[in-house]
This record gives C-alpha cells, structure tokens and sequence, in this order.
C-alpha cells in the first residue's frame, strides 16, 4: 500500500514539474520564502546589532556625563533599546508596529518609539515579507493553486474508476495526493526551518525552534488536508478552486479583521487622550514635586522634622529637596503604573478575545503560536515595558537619593545665586554609575511554549477534523 | 466442460428510480469471447461496470472464477484487464510512462523489451511512444489502453467498444491479437456496437435490448457467428 501511495505521490509531482503554472507558482512561494528568510534575517540581525550597540552608547554617554546636579540628570534621561529575539528574525511580530526604544526620564512614563510602522506611510504590512507572513498568507494560496484540481481532475478525466480497477483504492489514492500536496507545502517550509535552526547559534532554545517549526507543519498539514477535502467533494475543479478562495479569504484576511473588531468591541479600552487626561488629573493632586514648599509635602515635612527632632529643614542631615523628589517619584510611579498596567491588561484581555477565534481561523492560531513561540507577541513587548520601567525608577530614585544625601540643602536651595554657588551644587560625575546593563531578553522557553499551547491546539484541532473529513470523504467515494 | 470464468446470475441493477439491468443472466468460459452487442443505453456498458465492481447490483450476483466482485472487489480486480470505451489515460505522460505507471499500480512489473513489444502489436508507431497522450489521437490512446491491457497478463479482459476509433487496419489486428489471446487462454467480455467485428472474433453473442439479454447467438464449431441473423435480430428491436 504504501509503494502504491508513494507512486501517486510522485506521479502527481511529475504533473506539476510539467505543468508550468504549478511549476511556476511552487518556484515563486520557494524563492519568496528564501528571499524573506535571508532579507528578515539579516534586516533583524542587523536591527540587534544596531540596538545593542545604540544601548551600550546611551550607557556610555549618560557616564560621561559630567558633574552636575542629580536632577539635571533625572532629566537628562536615558535610553533602552529592545533587542528582537532570535526567532524574531522569522517573525518578528508585533515589533513593526511597537516602538523600539524607550526614553526614560523623570516623573514620566513615556512609550516605545521608532517602530517600523511609523516610517514607512502605513504600509508597513506590504514591504515587510516577512517568513511568517510567507508561511501563513501565501503558502496556503500556494497549496490552494497546485492542490484544487488533485482529485476533481481524476474525476473529470475519468482517470478515477480505472485507477479503482488497477487496485487503487479512493482512500489510497487520496493519501498520495496528500502526500504530493504535503511535499509541496513542506519545500516552502524547508527555508523556514533551516532559519529557525540557524537561529539556535544566536541563543533560541532547542524547543522553542522544535516547536515554531511543529506549528507551522501543522498548519501546512492542515491547509493540504482542507484542500484535499474540497478537491475530493467538488464535482468540478472550478467549484474546488472557488471554494478553497473563499476560504482563504475568509479566514485569512475576514476572520482576522472580525477578530480585532470584536475584541475591541467587548473590552472597552479608554483611548490615549482619555487616559492621558486621567492621568494628569491624578498627577495634579499629588503636588509638584520640583517644589519642596508643596503644601502636599507637608506631611512627609512635619514626620521628617520630628524624626531627626529639628525645627527647619535646614538643619535637616538630609536635603529635604532630594527626598521629596523621592517620595514624589515614587507615588507617581505608583499612579503611573496603576494606570499602564490597566491599559496592558485591558490589551492582553482584548487579544486574548481576539485569540478565541483560532479556533475558527489557523491563521489566527498559527500567528498567536508563531509570535508567543518567537518571543514577539504582546505580552513579551509589555514585559519589555515592564522592565523598561522598573530600570527608569530604579536609576531615578538612585539619583533622588544621590540628591538627598550627596548635596546639601542650602547648596541646593542657594544654587542659582552665583556661578561658585552653582558649581558646588553638583555632584561628581563618578556618581553616575547607576545605571544597570540591560539586554532584553523574552520569556523563558517553556514559558513561551506554554503560552503557544491553546494556538497549538486549536491548530492540531482544525488539522484533525479537517483529516477525518478526508478520511470519511476518501473511503465514500 | 470447465467452469465459468464470468458469470452473470440474474442481474439487476438500478440507478435511483431507473433501472439499467434486468434479470441478465450469461456465463463465459476459459478461452471465450462473449460480446454483448445493443443500442445506445442497452446497457452494455453497465454490465461491464458492474462486473468491475464499480457498479452495485441491486439484486442477482456477478461473478469472476467463482468470486463475488461485489464481496471481494480488489481481488477479483487483480484478474482483471479493462479497456474503457473512452481512455483514460494521463494525458501529461507519455505511451510507456502510462503504461508503467498503471503496471506499478497493479503490482506489475514489465521490461522495457516487454512493453516495446505490446506497444508494436497494437501498431503504435515507435515514434509516438515518448510523446505525451495529451496530443494523440483517438486512435492512439485506444491503442495504448490496448497494450497496456494486454500486459496486464489478467485472464479475463473487459473491452468496453474496443474498437472505436480505430483505422480499418487497426481494427483488423485488434481482432487478430483478441483471437490470439483468447486461443491462450484469456476469457474475454467486449461489448459493442460493431456487429460484424464481434461476430468475426466472438464465440458467443448476446443481445441487450433496454437492460434486459434477449438473445444469445453461439458460434458454430467451425467457423464464425452469421452476421445477417445477428444483424437481423438487432434491427428488428430497434424497430
């Protein structure tokens, strides 16, 4: 039996290899899926080098910096880069569209910067040929063109009855031709799994790239197996062509608009101005923090005064201007992060919606498993956040408290009077070292795939029902 | 006498509310040839596909050495040559790439010597055998269908209007090489419109006259079926 399935298989490649729109078509998917794989690669290996190197020179410049007042240097601010993960060079995800960088400064909160998508007009989604966009938009176009007619050909020609009565059964003859369509599919896939492998030398885990590629042979094998399943009940190739289109369009280009309008639909999600007039109003009861005489400071002032048993700040040990701004930062940082993670969560809560309908979409499901598996999906860009500001408030409270206890109350408040009085209140330059080495890194690899799981799933799902859709549909004939 | 290669036992077969066969009852012995001869939905074609096991029986049985097709299809097709009143052959291969393609499906193995030598007693000229059916005639793909039936080395052959589309001269050597194989052993089944072709090479004729056999014309011992009477008998039906 499985001599006969092979003899079909390779008969249906000889078709291809002399029908030239096959032909053609195959060679176009291969040679894109080549293309995208070296050009994604080096553009993103390029991106890192960039990153890595722009993150190192932020560090050193903020160090060279020289002496001055801790608060200048609050302001002064520095940068983080997000270096893309190594199976980001096959998918980079939602890296186009969110920023890139980060500057971090003071009493703010502000958002990742230079994204892909703010360069290039919005058409960000056509020039980035991404493997993942290859693999998931046109490789199931490719296997649509060489695999609607496999079995409505055998049909229309009258070649089927006379295969029967050579001793090829319908169910065998359906398994060669998926065989055939699955060759097909797995030569576009081969230029992606030997970038996933390559991806190894830069750091990825064995079982992030085992299961990055398993995804996407899932989803090969699902789209071989669906147009299997319409070429072996169309009555025509015309109809099978048809509706293998419709499907596509449907559920990769319909069903994924449907998808973000629905999740943004039943998780209400305030819009940036909303959220950024919330958040002023909040700041504005929380008093200026540049301004020590604050009646909102009091408080903290009168506890102060009585713990080190004083009657002014003056003669307080420390400059009570760096420790206002230390309680200032810190209970904004408090208001701000309320905030952001609110915004975060009611993001994660809207894809997750939109994630529900892999289960009617693969591609929806093999994007989901792709980025979360690559390391470039939402949740591991608010991890960078997340981490982005943890290092802003740590160097800032270092600061703050390098302006509490490294420079006087009277220098600081005196400062602006002459030119000497303006060079004793600042602080030597070698106090600028707070400033720890950061490298993004994602998720760890079990917890990534963990996270790919339900997308892994609804894809072996669909793959399932759609094979014993063929089964059933091979053995009636 | 020795039994029955091919035998029809009260065959009945309808599709939907429409029935194809009635009651058709026929056998054919090792080294016969049994045409059926009858208009356009007689049933001819039916009879074949039902002994092919393409086509269900709604009642009676059809068998081949003593099997039920319908019970045992895959092994009963083994014994099992059929050329199809339209070929269907892959138009994207070539005569020999055809043949061997069909040959290795059926679990059969031939030389190159084997099917050069198939390929020249049906009179397909060398040089069409690399070229791809997709330009042959009628003719040619008929006679391809041929060598490959022929090599397929079953003792019973299904011929489904073997003939059509072949040159006089081409039909003459089909009926020669149906002679042949018959006189070797092969119990052969054709069926047809051509009544003097049939009564030339068969040793049995049956009519078929709307699914039902209504006559059946033996050969005489020494010599062929009388075309006249059979062509009588087949005017005055489709009178």
């Amino acid at each position: 039996m499985m001599f006969r399935i092979w003899l079909i298989a390779k008969d249906e490649w000889r078709y291809w290899r002399r029908s030239h729109l096959a032909m053609t078509v195959l060679m176009i998917a291969v040679v894109l899926a080549i293309a995208s794989v070296v050009v994604t690669f080096s553009t993103v290996s390029l991106a890192a080098h960039q990153r890595a190197h722009l993150q190192s020179q932020a560090e050193q410049k903020f160090v060279e910096q020289p002496d001055r007042h801790p608060h200048r240097m609050v302001h002064y601010g520095h940068y983080l880069f997000r270096t893309p993960p190594p199976l980001g060079r096959l998918d980079p995800g939602v890296d186009a569209y969110t920023g890139t960088a980060i500057f971090l400064e003071g009493h703010r909160q502000n958002g990742a910067t230079f994204s892909g998508q703010q360069h290039s007009a919005g058409l960000n989604w056509l020039s980035a040929l991404s493997p993942a966009f290859v693999m998931q938009i046109l490789t199931p176009l490719l296997l649509i063109v060489m695999g609607f007619g496999v079995m409505t050909r055998e049909r229309e020609a009258g070649t089927f009855d006379f295969l029967k009565i050579q001793g090829v059964s319908p169910l065998m003859l359906t398994i060669g031709k998926g065989v055939a369509l699955a060759g097909a599919g797995f030569a576009v896939l081969i230029p992606v799994a030997v970038g996933a492998l390559i991806t190894l030398f830069y750091g990825s885990s064995i079982l992030s790239v085992s299961a990055f590629v398993f995804s996407y042979a899932l989803y090969v094998g699902f789209w071989c197996a669906l147009v299997l399943l319409v070429s072996t009940l169309s009555r025509s190739h015309v109809g099978s062509f048809s509706a293998l289109i419709i499907v596509w369009v449907v559920t990769c280009l319909v069903l994924p608009r449907i998808a973000t309008n629905t999740a943004v639909v039943t998780v209400h999600s305030p819009s940036k101005l909303e959220t950024d007039f919330a958040v002023l109003q909040k700041l504005r009861e929380m008093g200026d923090g540049h301004n020590a005489n604050d009646p909102a400071f009091k408080a903290l002032k009168d506890n102060l005064l009585a713990k080190y048993n004083v009657d002014s700040v003056d003669e307080l040990p420390v400059n009570f201007k760096g420790i206002v701004a230390q309680k200032s930062e810190a209970d904004l940082t408090d208001v701000l992060n309320d905030f952001a993670e609110q915004k975060m969560e009611e993001g994660v809560a809207q894809a997750k919606v939109a994630r529900q309908f892999g289960w009617l979409s693969p591609a929806i499901a093999i994007q989901t498993a792709s980025m979360k598996l690559a390391g470039t999906d939402l949740e591991n860009y608010q991890r960078f956040l997340r981490e982005a500001e943890a290092v802003r408030f740590a160097f800032v409270q270092s600061l703050n408290k390098l302006h509490a206890e490294g420079l006087s109350y009277a220098d600081d408040v005196n400062k602006y009077q002459s030119h000497e009085t303006l060079q004793k209140a600042k602080v030597s330059a070698n106090n600028w070292q707070v400033l720890s080495d950061f490298h993004f890194v994602p998720l760890p690899a079990a917890e990534r795939f963990a996270g790919s799981i339900q997308a892994l799933l609804q894809l072996f799902v669909l793959w399932l029902v759609v094979s014993i859709g063929v089964v059933l549909a091979g053995r009636r004939q | 006498m020795t039994d029955p290669v091919i035998s029809a036992d009260a065959l009945h077969v309808s599709v939907g509310n429409k029935t194809i066969l009635k009651n058709v009852s026929f056998t054919a012995r090792r080294g016969e040839v049994l045409a059926l001869l009858g208009g356009n939905g007689a049933g001819k074609s039916t009879t074949i596909k039902t002994f092919l096991g393409l086509m269900t029986p709604s009642a009676g049985t059809a068998n081949l050495l003593g099997q039920n097709v319908q019970l045992q299809p895959d092994i009963v097709r083994q014994k099992v040559a059929y050329l199809p009143e339209s070929v269907m052959l892959y138009g994207h291969l070539n005569a020999v790439e055809n043949i061997r393609y069909f040959l290795s499906l059926a679990g059969k193995e031939k030389t190159d010597d084997d099917i050069a030598l198939a390929l020249k007693k049906v009179a397909l000229q060398p040089h069409a055998w690399q070229t791809r059916l997709q330009s042959y005639s009628k003719g040619m793909r008929q006679k391809t269908a041929i060598a490959l039936a022929l090599l397929r080395d079953a003792p019973i052959l299904f011929l489904d209007e073997p003939t059509s589309g072949l040159d006089p001269v081409a039909i003459d050597e089909f009926n020669g090489l149906i002679s042949q194989l018959a006189s070797q052993g092969a119990t052969i089944l054709m069926v047809t419109h051509d009544i003097y072709g049939a009564c030339h090479v068969a040793n049995r004729i049956g009519l078929l006259r709307h699914g039902e056999l209504v006559g059946m014309f033996d050969a005489p011992q020494d010599g062929n079926i009388d075309a006249e009477v059979v062509h009588q008998a087949f005017t005055q039906g489709l009178k």
